[in-house]
């Protein structure tokens, strides 16, 4: 039976059309139509995805690395002279604000202005995927805001205004403290309670306590565990199991986000990096998981979408790669599956930090 | 809005496209022999979209024509009453990165909105600025913090803006900010009357929308709302027994109200009778499982016997785990005085389960394979006549033959 499926499927042989996903990429670091107001915020993740996607598919010289350098450190909420903004600070998302242009400090005394979690994960993240050292990024000033984003319950509003706050946050907020080598931007046990609350009855993670178990959220957990480094702290043996089970149970082709629902490309990452944490992902169908990545795949403008015959974002093109890159797709740069860059740009960050213990002393100045 | 229309004719009479709630909110003018006639139209009512056109009826003695007029939008930079207030445009530098092309309508809301954050300024026109900016953009977080301190500045009324909400989700029922605004009116009010019959509609669109089970779980939670949620949860899964949600939701409501001990024996009913109906269901499986392993699934008497008689006639892969869980848990639960020879023949049974798994249930081959040589290591005996499991390379080594990418 297996034989005669393996046979139909090299017929089926869908070829990865790098080129056009390069360009996907750089179509997106341009310019964007109307339509896609929504992303406006949150634009800096949109850079994420296209800088890190260039860098899957090793093709970040086709961009200019310094230009976007500059452009992200436009967007970090810097401290005031007197430092009244402190718990506010971190990265934007973009300059819908209207504060004017600048790539230093002190920053500039706004009602509104402040960073937002995912936009100073992302933005440190690009910093890094693109070889920058960081000397320029206020650490205390976003750790400070960091902090002031935890709730009791250990999970973090998205920005210090208030925002509905939960388990993708604390993503956001682990993978922060592991970039900057510095956990105290949060309370890391409560954080794990509110993680441990998030599990449920059947073993994947919801995005809160009694909320419906899903792979964008099991992912967020575990990753934030495996940054931790309490995976087995925080979980019993027994309940490392059942979490895979749950996880190996979503592909059906692809992966789906939750029991019953569609497969989508961007669970491909989201449930198979988490199984790589975990070390079973050795035990899933690649083949199957590979044809239903690329049958998403759009071969004219490139990049991939959730389902066949859709439109093709930024957000489903990273991932699709990232799922590609998971099963050992020749001709893509392997990825760190907990903090979701190529290992290669983690390699610059390990390099970073040790250059930081190393040095007596100067790793905390402030800007 | 502002609607321009030319013409040698007279208007005697407007009536805009809208909705029939709204037509109290347009006014007429009337003007004699004028070539351009303003016809202004207050501004409608904010839970609704500008109208596509303006159907005026215009006569022209002795002929009576109705046209269709596109409004006009006329700029915040045009209109006098924001003639104080200096735009603010978004300044992305000399390279700006992922730009959002963004028309001259779009720009000029923006540039005012970003004017009125600047100088914190609260006011009506502000709070109605903040309407049109979410129109082009109800994303934008900051708009909705804004909205929100203006409310209670300005004492708005809440329960309009419940309306206001109440459409905007009804269009845009997958977007965070809108439904963690309902959340702060309803806070305020502290009146969750609407919510649970507002969110049932949401769930008739969209049974499974991530956000509206959210809120129905907070508004619940907060409100003690639990008394009529099982039903709610029945009726959901009579017109779709696969909706994880529900049964999601289902968990939800017992645990926090009889819990599971008095309730486990009819919970275990409804699900064996939900599996009969519909044997491929991953949700119902997942479920018993669910209420059933904080005491054991080795726990509960006689249920082995029954999923054993299932398996003759309502057979899944989900069905067979579940064995497989079944026979586990007794393996590692076994009591002092339980013989070795008991517990090989468990484990033999839940290796034959493996088997017929990695046959069954194909695309997990290699995982229920692993499965069972790890309960092998676990719980065989040193006994050398026991029979290798198939397929059973050396533990360290992963199975290959998949990751070798042709």
């Amino acid at each position: 039976m297996a034989e005669e499926e393996s046979q139909f499927e090299e017929f089926e042989q869908i070829d990865f059309l790098r080129d056009r996903h390069v360009r996907f990429f750089q179509r997106t670091l341009q310019v964007l139509p109307e339509r896609y107001a929504s992303l406006e915020t949150t634009r800096l993740t949109i850079i994420f995805f296209a800088l890190s996607g260039l860098d899957v598919l090793d093709a970040l010289d086709v961009i200019d690395r310094n230009t976007m350098i500059e452009w992200i450190y436009s967007l970090q909420v810097l401290p005031t002279e007197d430092q009244v903004n402190l718990s506010r600070c971190g990265f934007r998302g973009s300059s819908h604000i209207g504060i004017p242009y600048s790539t230093k400090g002190p920053g500039v005394l706004h009602p509104y202005d402040s960073g937002h979690v995912a936009m100073t994960y992302t933005g440190l993240c690009s910093l890094l995927i693109l070889g920058d050292d960081l000397s320029r990024v206020n650490k205390q000033a976003c750790l400070a805001g960091l902090r002031a984003l935890q709730l009791e319950d250990g999970s973090f509003y998205a920005v210090p205004e208030g925002s509905e706050n939960d388990i993708r946050f604390i993503y956001c907020a682990a993978s922060i403290c592991y970039m900057l080598d510095d956990w105290s931007g949060m309370d890391i046990q409560k954080a794990i309670e509110y993680i441990r609350g998030s599990l449920s009855y059947d073993n994947g993670f919801g995005q809160g306590a009694g909320r419906e178990s899903h792979g964008g959220w099991t992912y967020c957990a575990i990753a934030s565990l495996c940054l931790m480094g309490r995976l087995e702290e925080a979980l019993s043996q027994r309940e490392l199991d059942r979490i895979r089970r749950w996880c190996i149970m979503r592909q059906q082709s692809g992966f789906q986000g939750r029991p019953n629902k569609p497969v989508d490309t961007c669970y491909s990452f989201w449930v198979g990096a988490t199984l790589e944490l975990l070390d079973v992902f050795q035990y899933t169908n690649f083949d199957k998981n590979r044809s239903f990545i690329l049958s998403t795949q759009d071969r004219l403008v490139g990049g991939f979408a959730k389902w066949p015959d859709s439109h093709p974002d930024p957000l489903h093109a990273y991932l699709g790669l990232c799922g590609l890159s998971l099963i050992g797709e020749p001709s893509l740069r392997k990825v760190h599956p907990a903090l979701n860059i190529t290992q290669r740009a983690f390699q610059h960050v390990q390099q970073l930090q040790q250059t930081w213990r190393d040095s007596t002393g100067s790793c905390s100045r402030q800007h | 809005m502002f609607a321009i229309i030319t013409l040698p004719t007279v208007v005697l009479d407007a009536t805009a496209n809208l909705k029939k709630h709204e037509l109290e909110n347009v006014s007429c003018c009337a003007n004699v022999n004028v070539n351009r006639l303003l016809l202004s139209v207050n501004a409608p009512h904010p839970c609704c979209q500008w109208p596509r056109a303006l159907t005026c009826t215009i006569y022209h003695a002795p002929l009576v024509s109705r046209q269709e007029i596109p409004p006009v939008f006329l700029c915040f930079r045009d209109r006098k009453e924001w003639a104080d207030l200096e735009p603010v445009p978004q300044d992305d530098g000399p390279n700006p990165v992922v730009k959002i092309a963004y028309s001259e309508k779009f720009s000029d809301v923006y540039d005012y909105f970003r004017a009125l954050l600047k100088n914190d300024e609260r006011s009506e026109r502000a709070f109605a600025l903040t309407s049109e900016a979410i129109e082009l953009n109800a994303a934008n977080y900051t708009v909705w913090h804004y909205r929100r301190v203006l409310l209670q500045a300005l004492s708005k009324d809440l329960r309009e803006e419940m309306r206001y909400i109440t459409a905007i989700i009804e269009e845009q029922p997958k977007n965070y900010q809108v439904w963690h605004h309902r959340r702060m009116v309803v806070e305020w009010l502290n009146d969750p009357s609407e919510e649970l019959e507002f969110i049932a509609d949401i769930l008739s669109q969209d049974a499974k929308n991530y956000h509206a089970w959210q809120h129905r779980q907070w508004v619940i939670q907060e409100y003690k709302l639990w008394d009529d949620e099982l039903d709610f949860v029945e009726n959901l899964l009579e017109e779709d027994v696969r909706n994880n949600s529900a049964w999601n939701q289902r968990h939800f409501v017992i645990s926090h109200t009889s819990g599971f001990s008095d309730a486990m024996e009819r919970e275990i009913q409804y699900c064996l009778y939900q599996i009969k109906k519909a044997p491929n269901n991953e949700s119902a499986w997942n479920y018993l499982k669910g209420i059933l392993q904080p005491l054991g699934l080795s726990a509960q008497p006689g249920l082995l016997e029954r999923v054993l008689e299932l398996k003759q006639t309502h057979c899944s892969p989900y069905l067979l785990a579940f064995l497989f869980d079944c026979y586990e848990d007794a393996l590692e639960n076994s009591k002092e005085n339980v013989a070795e020879e008991e517990q090989q023949k468990t484990l033999k049974k839940a290796l034959e389960i493996c088997q017929l798994l990695a046959q069954e249930d194909t695309i997990r081959k290699e995982y229920w394979l692993f499965l069972g040589r790890s309960l092998k290591n676990k719980h065989g005996s040193s006994d050398p006549s026991d029979e290798p499991l198939a397929d059973d390379p050396e533990p360290s080594v992963p199975v290959s033959e998949q990751q070798e990418m042709s």
